[in-house]
């Protein structure tokens, strides 16, 4: 599954695409529905690329938590797996995300995370949530 | 590997003393010939917990013999791990797995020849080809390592989940803190009841293994089945009990069906410093034994 350019689809979590070949597109517009196949490039989405500050901060939290030594790259590519991350680590590093981004995490969703740009993608979905919840319509602190 | 034997049986018969500290041989094939066969696996009330402490294992060409058990995948998910540290731990880990289930089969199994697949929690499990000549052994294992030691937990016709932590491991986040977010009410109110720091800490990473040894033999890890549903209470007579939380399991969309509480725990002191969790399944009344051989 993948998102389409120019279409404003929101997604229930963050996805990475597994198939590259093709997506259908139906148009919404009445009597006149159409198939479009294309190929969209693997993970492209609109809405779910994390932000560079967000990827920052969750690499920061990440290389405290771990205590990672300075000559060991954290990045957004990099897997939790390889970190050496074990589970009571992880749950530090949700608690921390929390804590930072004022969000609360499902236990569920750490299936779905295996890098940190996952993490940092799962955040900014979250925080925008949140946001959107807001009745003023201001922004976070 | 530097394999010392010490054997640990519960109930009345008396602990035999450990042997003499035996060497593995050098060359290739004969890699593990002078370890002495295992105790054999009596029945599905008994796990076998081998150790080892990566920091003493050093050399260069054992190491390298050690690799060289592993599939092409093992390599290379090994070599992804950042660092060198993590590195050699990861090989370790699927060196200790494949040569302990190897001498559980009564060394008829090579252990270069093992295959592995995953749940679709990602718990590995052994893959036994559907060749007839093939047999196959009733060998259930599960894997938990800290950064200075490797536990493989092996069992018979069980399901087994080990976790192992540093019994000094100290969090970033306060004990209470983590508890509260994660445990159930019931064991926070424990914690919360220790007055001294380091006895709390101490609890705190008991019940942390035991919990992550549970969701291990449940086969769904931490991600699938969330610390918050299920309560593990350490008695005064050692005895270990689980309990569904039922009202977050009732509060919960997903409930909490695949909690089961015939589980059975040990927990265990290893090297003096680490605490170890085993949990297997209980179909049966009776003795169970735990061996600690490392």
């Amino acid at each position: 599954m993948a998102s389409v350019a120019g279409s404003a689809l929101s997604f229930a979590r963050p996805v990475k695409a597994t198939n590259t070949n093709s997506i259908s597109l139906t148009s919404a517009r009445k009597g006149n529905a159409f198939l479009r196949m294309q190929p969209v490039p693997m993970r492209f989405a609109v809405c779910c690329t994390a932000k560079k500050e967000t990827v920052d901060k969750v690499c920061d939290i990440v290389k405290k938590q771990l205590a990672v030594p300075e000559d060991i790259e954290v990045s957004g590519a990099s897997k939790f797996s390889d970190l050496g991350a074990d589970s009571l680590d992880t749950v530090e590093i949700v608690m921390g995300l929390e804590e930072e981004f004022k969000i609360s995490v499902e236990e569920s969703s750490a299936q779905s995370i295996a890098t940190v740009e996952d993490a940092a993608a799962l955040i900014d979905r979250l925080v925008a949530a949140k946001s959107s919840e807001k009745p003023s319509g201001k922004p976070l602190e | 590997m530097h394999h010392r034997l010490l054997l640990l049986r519960r109930g009345a018969m008396s602990i035999p003393p450990p042997p003499a500290p035996r060497m593995p041989g050098v060359a290739g094939g004969r890699l593990f010939a002078s370890l002495p066969p295992p105790p054999p696996l009596q029945s599905p009330r008994e796990v076998h917990v081998w150790y080892l402490c990566p920091d003493e294992l050093i050399d260069r060409s054992q190491l390298d013999m050690y690799t060289e058990l592993l599939s092409p995948s093992e390599r290379k998910n090994a070599l992804a791990m950042n660092g060198p540290r993590l590195q050699k731990d990861a090989m370790l880990s699927r060196a200790l797995l494949r040569t302990t289930l190897s001498r559980y089969t009564d060394a008829n199994i090579d252990p270069r020849s093992f295959e592995f697949k995953k749940n679709k929690f990602g718990k590995p499990e052994i893959l036994w080809q559907s060749d007839e000549s093939s047999m196959e052994w009733p060998l259930h294992f599960n894997i938990s390592h800290t950064s200075s030691l490797i536990a493989c937990g092996i069992a018979m016709d069980t399901p087994i989940g080990i976790d192992v932590e540093e019994k000094k491991r100290k969090t970033v986040k306060s004990i209470l803190s983590l508890a509260r977010r994660y445990f159930t009410p019931l064991e926070v109110d424990y914690l919360a009841k220790i007055s001294d720091s380091d006895a709390q800490q101490r609890e705190f990473i008991k019940l942390w293994t035991l919990k992550e040894a549970y969701v291990k033999a449940l086969g769904r890890g931490f991600s699938g089945a969330p610390f918050n549903r299920f309560s593990i209470q350490l008695e005064t007579n050692s005895r270990i009990q689980i309990s569904k939380a039922t009202k977050v399991c009732n509060d919960s969309a997903s409930g909490c069906d695949y909690l089961s509480e015939n589980w059975r725990f040990a927990l265990a002191e290893l090297n003096s410093s680490y605490y170890m969790s085993v949990c297997i399944e209980d179909n049966s009344r009776g003795l169970y034994s735990l061996f600690f051989l490392m």
